[in-house]
């Protein structure tokens, strides 16, 4: 028999009263293990048909066979393989077994092109719909696609289906399709801060807004970015790893966040610290380098996008797919929301046709570690223990303080949102609960001068961290390292990342005083060495048992009881995550970046752009599509994951704009772009 | 900032033609109590060393900043160091290195204030100028490693 290779995809089905079937879902078995399915929503695969009980079926998944048990006492409906009432079966490609004949599984067979039909829904839906915020995925983690009733009644998973089956399509048909919505030149994907920005330039170069469009799911272009801010615990009134400079409100980086923050601080009577720009002045020598408040950056967005007519520029719906056209331009197909449908008569699926594109979908998912969601699928009533720092789970949080019972938590990693976690558990330590504490896992020590080494310049450590104010060195951004890395070849390309990049945090000394408290008074412990072995904790002295293998001159084994782990290794952005991404860049062979230094096996990271962020393989006649943000990681410039990355490439993307004579581009000479700079100050449109 | 040497050089020259040359006229103009005919060529002769001082040195500071791991140049290392090269021209006055500039100049408290004054007013609003006033004019500057024209 042929072996089964992972990941093994399922298919649900429910079996109606008349024997009619319905898709209810596919399903993603990533690795192997044991999952569950049945009603409750802590199973692995949990099935809200009426018949199925808690934890009906357990699956043991492994190369050789789906290996399928009905949990210990049986259930009242039976499982039922190849008509037989059974209590255990191997379901291999092929065969099909039903649950209390209501429910059909069957494992797509070996061969099968699972790839281009499945549709991932983005993992922020799955958790704004969620009832359990504490492990964030009230549906299962495994669960790649759910449509909803009405669109499964008109085949809705499969628009815009055979009309973009081929590379081109035909504008003439298009017009005629029931969907076809109208014809634009600037098209923005995403509806994101990154399609913000390049918006945002767009206006200020002249493009009026009936030339512009948006499509995304939130309104407000930094929803997203927000969400993925509180989870990793920065509210609003805590700074982001941000410089003051790096402003997406506003084209010119000038006035930067520093000066307003003094300016408000000083006449008005603002938050913040009147001090501000005396920290620009003197950081990062005299002062710690200025970080602004997410609250004011969210603030300043909201007045811009309101400047600029964001919101008469924008659709609400998802993005499914894109086509050249073959008259040089490109089909967009999307689905609206559900209230953007109830204005246009219901009508969900709809294709617009643009001639400029920008894509900025942002971060195509979010991945959790493998060892982890191995535990979190084998050990379904322990899910909640093992957290992503990236999914809500303040929670977590919250039970620790309330608890005010010994509670050990562990950290693992050591980057700025591990830094961020830390923080807000010193701080229910020292506000709720004196019990509580930490132990932070890092894969080896850091001694001090042991920073990565560049040219002249080395990194400076401090705590088994290495030190650094933003997420690349300053000259990423704008200076010689910037020219530099454009001009390098890719594999030179990929080595100077691998030392530039890396894991660092930013020196704050409310971050360096927790730590040094903590450690004399003995509840903040630090491990160096990785995750051996992780299951539930049996002697009841906590909900997890660890088994850490510790690096350090002798290999040692070390047996930790916590509570709770975090993992905050961190954000893993795969494009072919997203089923938007991976059909274009199947479709139309994009090449991709390589992050492997020369001589490695191929690792493959963002969508190949040029300098001035266009999708050459996406080139189309007079049509040209522009990317922005993590998509475009590992390519000719090196911080895209940045506010000022975005802003850098908005930039370069509209000056190419104005080369290839695209209409209202203005060239922003000196003179233009002052203009632009008085209308900004007061406040009025473009 | 994070500048490259040929960013440094043409900022320099771009602050020197567009805000050194018309604020020495203006100081000059003023301290000549208003008489064109009657202002004193050596203000300019001071902007001009003043600018050469500091087009020596940046390929020194460039040496420097590839030491710091961002390769960048804090607003302080900029202020601090543009008093230096002040420093540097009142030296090359008062020990009478340059024979177009004698110590004259500096020979009482009253003609240093003078000279001291003229830097200033050339300097607080080239430093402002390099704190943000450039961008709202060159949009790629701060991309461009301090350089000017297109990216």
């Amino acid at each position: 028999m042929d072996k089964l290779t992972f990941p093994i995809v399922l298919t649900l089905e429910e079996i109606g009263a008349s024997g009619a079937r319905r898709f209810i879902s596919h399903v993603e078995l990533p690795v192997e293990g044991t999952y569950t399915v049945g009603a409750a929503t802590d199973d692995s695969v949990p099935v809200s048909v009426a018949g199925i009980s808690r934890g009906h079926l357990i699956l043991e998944a492994s190369a050789d066979a789906i290996v399928l048990r009905e949990r210990d006492g049986g259930t009242t409906n039976g499982t039922f393989f190849n008509g037989e009432r059974v209590t255990a079966a191997a379901l291999v490609p092929g065969s099909e077994v039903v649950l209390a004949n209501v429910v059909a599984l069957s494992i797509r067979g070996a061969g099968q092109d699972t790839a281009t039909k499945i549709q991932e829904q983005p993992k922020q839906e799955r958790q704004e719909s969620g009832s359990r915020p504490s492990s964030g995925s009230s549906i299962s983690d495994y669960i790649i696609v759910r449509p909803g009733a009405e669109e499964r009644a008109r085949g809705g998973d499969e628009f815009p289906g055979g009309l973009f089956a081929g590379e081109i399509v035909s504008t003439a048909a298009l017009r005629q399709h029931e969907a076809y919505a109208g014809e634009v030149d600037f098209l923005a994907l995403g509806g994101g801060i990154g399609n913000f920005v390049w918006v945002d330039h767009l206006r200020v170069y002249g493009v009026p807004i009936s030339n512009i469009r948006v499509i995304g799911i939130d309104r407000i272009c930094y929803k997203n970015y927000e969400r993925y801010c509180l989870n990793s615990q920065i509210p609003r009134h805590e700074r982001l790893r941000s410089n003051a400079i790096s402003v997406p409100d506003n084209v010119w980086g000038f006035p930067g966040y520093a000066s307003r923050e003094s300016f408000n601080a000083l006449f008005r009577g603002g938050k913040g610290s009147a001090g501000a720009i005396f920290e620009v002045f003197g950081e990062p020598t005299l002062a710690q380098s200025y970080t602004p408040m997410a609250g004011e950056v969210f603030k300043s967005l909201d007045k811009e996008m309101a400047r600029i007519g964001w919101f008469d520029m924008f659709i609400n719906g998802r993005i499914l797919s894109m086509r050249k056209t073959d008259d040089g331009r490109y089909a967009v197909a999307y689905r609206l929301t559900r209230e953007a449908a109830a204005a246009n008569n219901g009508q969900r699926e709809q294709i617009v046709i643009g001639r400029y594109i920008h894509i900025g979908t942002g971060y195509p998912a979010t991945r959790f570690v493998e060892d982890l969601q191995n535990f979190r699928s084998a050990n379904p009533s322990h899910r909640d223990y093992v957290i992503n720092a990236y999914d809500p789970h303040d929670a977590v949080y919250d039970a620790i303080g309330r608890s005010g019972k010994p509670v050990t938590v562990m950290i693992r990693g050591r980057g700025i949102v591990a830094s961020r976690v830390h923080q807000r558990l010193v701080a229910e330590h020292d506000r709720r609960n004196a019990n509580l504490r930490i132990i932070h896992l890092m894969r080896s020590e850091k001694p001090y001068g042991d920073g990565a080494k560049f040219r002249r310049a080395k990194r400076p450590v401090f705590n088994d961290v290495e030190i650094q104010p933003f997420n690349w060195p300053k000259a990423c951004w704008g200076g010689s390292l910037r020219a530099d890395i454009e001009r390098m070849a890719p594999e030179e390309r990929a080595e100077t990342f691998e030392i530039l990049g890396g894991t660092t945090t930013a020196e704050r000394s409310d971050w360096t005083e927790m730590i040094e408290r903590g450690t004399r008074e003995g509840w903040y412990v630090k491990y160096y060495g990785s995750i051996e072995r992780l299951v539930p904790d049996e002697s009841g002295k906590a909900n997890l048992e660890v088994r850490v293998k510790t690096r350090s001159a002798t290999t040692e084994y070390r047996e930790i009881h916590a509570d709770y782990i975090i993992d905050c290794t961190g954000l893993i952005g795969d494009v072919t995550r997203s089923p938007f991404l991976k059909d274009l860049v199947e479709t139309y062979h994009l090449p991709r970046n390589n992050a492997a230094p020369h001589g490695e096996p191929a690792r493959l990271t963002g969508i190949s752009v040029t300098p001035d962020f266009e999708i050459l393989g996406l080139q189309n006649g007079h049509g040209h599509v522009y990317a922005a943000g993590q998509i475009t990681g590992g390519g000719p410039y090196a911080a895209v994951d940045s506010f000022l990355g975005l802003q850098y490439s908005a930039l370069r993307s509209v000056d190419h704009l104005h080369t290839v004579r695209a209409p209202f581009v203005s060239s922003f000479g000196p003179l233009k772009s002052f203009g632009q700079w008085v209308r900004w100050c007061q406040g009025v449109a473009p | 900032m994070t500048p490259t040497l040929l960013g440094r050089w043409q900022t320099r020259l771009l602050l020197f033609l567009v805000l050194g040359l018309p604020l020495t006229f203006l100081y000059a103009w003023i301290y000549a109590g208003f008489d064109v005919f009657d202002i004193d060529t050596n203000f300019f002769l001071v902007l001009v060393v003043l600018f050469v001082v500091g087009f020596i040195l940046d390929p020194v500071y460039i040496w420097l900043q590839g030491f710091r791991w961002d390769h960048d140049w804090p607003f302080a290392f900029q202020f601090f160091f543009s008093f230096i090269e002040f420093g540097i021209v009142l030296a090359l006055i008062y020990f009478d290195v340059l024979w177009f500039l004698p110590s004259f100049l500096l020979s009482d408290f009253d003609g240093f204030l003078v000279i001291l004054g003229h830097f200033l007013t050339v300097f607080i609003p080239s430093f402002l100028a390099l704190l943000g006033f450039i961008q709202i004019f060159l949009v790629r500057w701060r991309f461009k490693a301090a350089e000017l024209g297109r990216l």
